[in-house]
């Protein structure tokens, strides 16, 4: 255990090829009730992504499972780890090594910006001068530094956040699990947060766990998505390789003899339906490629005047989640 | 990170123990607490009686002094163990007025702002956050009680020109234990109403009221049903009985209101225990709304 812990806590040159092993939440039928009611229905899954999104309706239970994760909640059944860590048991290893900013307004507004992050600083185990340090770089590096000796009370809506997101890193966690980070944002100030969420992604040293109901943001940010519906995984997928897997939705629109052109193209293994106006929708095999239809077309002097290759959106995959009404996977493959 | 490139960099620096970060909560919120002058001005009106107590020490062991006052000296200067139990009593009533004003700014600040979240999502327990507030109110209360009594009666043993203090040791001892035992209950009664009290004036006033208007019910509850046992919600008089049999003080009580050390005991530690219940309560990263 010994080891975990000092990787959690920054120490070791071993952590990212431990972490790539063995992924950085695990949960196992993890179940968590609350007040008689269960919230969190025995969630398993392995989430590996360097940045991951949770989405899910308001009530799906993403809150409690960050706050289960954070070990603010004990699971009732299964288990929850992080970086092989039980997220109860080693609450404590756990928290060293998470930034964690919530959702809501949360900060002592008593006090000065860098007098705040320094605080939480020292807090998740940096040295006094250390701490004063990074709290300084912190606030710069996440646009604050001319307001640092501010009262917190006096931020605007936009740079409370943005302090919530400078204490989150001040202390260098190992995975930053940020709640709603866009939450009141007007546009320039969300697509500030979303450059600062993918510069720290591209950095790689630190994981991320993003929850929120914006598609776009989740879209933006991560590589790897969770939805939840009612305490369950509706779906767990890797955005990269769900858009890759569905690059065979194609439209084209076709000038010349589209009915022997489409018979054709089915007699190369496409699903095809043709419309009006020479429009024609197919979905490819993994073996044909757009050159093939190009082939055919030439072949048959057909004009191909637009082709459109869809990909699936975020949206498509959550809103197909959203869909699976009354299944219970327990790991759904898009 | 880096000021001037604002890239993020991790942190790859040396990382304290898990248990000192309880002494990082303590040390922010002295600092929290001594940030008001009120404070300040209360500390320093703390410090005065301890001054005049000094002067009389010094009165009484001085010859010249005790010829001049005659006969009034002997009665005024004796420094016994009554005089120990004025110096405590004054003291921790002074700490209690001290408590009251500090214990709202360590604790209505993070429940105000709902900093508990974020602090508790750090390697802090919800025991650790209380001990660290804890200790902060603690130290601060010490400065004005026992610390001052015991150097009080080291002075006696050093000014006194017959071997004093290897006689007198109750007395030390009773005033370290009396003390300690004040400063456990209303460091907890304070937190654990601050912590249920969203403004910091409302606070002191209610650390006030919790100590004196249940006095007020059990002087009533004595008087009406002529029984020694409305004094049990009587804390000014249960501490003072309590102080008197720690420092081995008789004269001043009237034996049929007496009450037993054991009910005076269970009273302050039900008191202890219904405030670790309210912080328990209060102190959570999350609201669980249950239903």
């Amino acid at each position: 255990m010994h080891w975990k812990s000092s990787y959690i806590q920054g120490t070791s040159g071993q952590w990212e090829t431990y972490v790539n092993s063995m992924g950085t939440v695990e949960l196992d039928a993890l179940e968590v009730r609350i007040g008689g009611r269960t919230i969190l229905d025995r969630l398993s899954g392995v989430l590996r992504g360097q940045a991951i999104g949770l989405l899910g309706p308001n009530g799906a239970g993403k809150s409690t499972l960050i706050n289960t994760l954070l070990g603010f909640h004990r699971a009732s059944s299964g288990t929850a780890r992080i970086f092989d860590l039980d997220t109860y048991r080693d609450r404590a290893e756990i928290r060293s090594g998470i930034g964690y900013m919530p959702e809501n307004d949360s900060f002592i507004g008593n006090m000065s910006g860098v007098h705040f992050v320094r605080y939480m600083a020292e807090l998740a185990g940096l040295p006094s001068t250390e701490a004063l340090e990074r709290a300084h770089e912190a606030l710069f590096y996440v646009g604050l530094g001319e307001v640092r000796y501010r009262k917190v009370n006096s931020y605007s809506l936009g740079m409370k956040q943005l302090i919530k997101l400078a204490q989150a890193l001040a202390h260098g966690p190992r995975l930053l699990i940020l709640d709603e980070p866009t939450n009141g944002l007007d546009p320039i100030a969300r697509q500030r947060m979303i450059h600062l969420i993918q510069e720290i992604r591209k950095e790689g040293s630190v994981r991320l766990l993003i929850s929120s109901h914006l598609l776009r943001d989740i879209d933006e940010t991560c590589d790897e998505v969770l939805i939840l519906k009612s305490g369950r995984i509706a779906a767990l997928c890797n955005i990269e390789e769900e858009r890759r897997s569905n690059h065979s939705f194609m439209e084209l629109e076709t000038a010349g003899a589209t009915d022997k052109f489409s018979v054709s193209v089915r007699g190369l293994g496409c699903e095809c339906a043709c419309f009006s106006g020479g429009r024609i929708k197919l979905v490819l095999p993994e073996h044909i490629e757009a050159r093939d239809l190009y082939r055919i077309a030439s072949e048959q002097k057909v004009q191909i005047r637009k082709m459109h290759v869809r990909r699936d959106s975020l949206e498509d995959i959550f809103l197909r989640a959203m869909d699976t009404e009354g299944e219970r996977p327990a790991h759904v493959h898009l | 990170m880096s000021i001037y490139k604002h890239h993020y960099r991790a942190y790859t620096g040396r990382v304290t123990p898990i248990w000192t970060r309880i002494f990082a909560l303590a040390r922010y919120g002295l600092a929290e607490a001594w940030s008001t002058k009120i404070t300040a001005v209360l500390f320093v009106i703390c410090l005065i009686p301890p001054v005049g107590f000094l002067f009389t020490i010094y009165l009484s062991n001085n010859p010249s002094a005790r010829l001049l006052m005659g006969t009034v000296g002997t009665r005024v200067l004796a420094i016994d163990g009554s005089f120990f139990l004025r110096v405590l009593t004054i003291q921790s009533w002074l700490a209690m007025a001290l408590a009251s004003c500090i214990a709202p700014r360590l604790i209505t600040l993070d429940i105000v702002d709902n900093a508990l979240p974020i602090l508790l999502s750090h390697s802090i327990s919800r025991f650790g956050y209380v001990l660290g507030k804890y200790a902060a109110l603690f130290a601060t209360l010490s400065t004005v009680t026992w610390v001052p009594c015991l150097l009080l009666f080291a002075y006696q043993g050093y000014a006194s020109p017959v071997p004093w203090a290897a006689s007198n040791l109750r007395i030390g001892v009773g005033m370290l234990a009396g003390a300690l035992i004040w400063i456990a209950l209303i460091s907890l009664l304070g937190l654990a109403l601050s912590s249920w009290v969203k403004w910091r004036g409302v606070a002191t006033g209610v650390i006030f009221a919790v100590i004196l208007v249940p006095a007020g019910v059990g002087a009533i509850v004595t008087g009406v049903l002529h029984t020694k046992w409305g004094l049990l919600l009587n804390v000014p008089v249960m501490m003072s009985y309590l102080w008197e049999r720690l420092l081995d003080v008789h004269n001043r009580i009237d034996n049929a209101l007496q009450l037993p050390t054991m009910a005076i005991v269970t009273m302050l530690a039900l008191g202890c225990c219904l405030s670790m219940v309210m912080l328990n309560t209060r102190i959570r990263a999350r609201e669980v709304v249950r239903g």
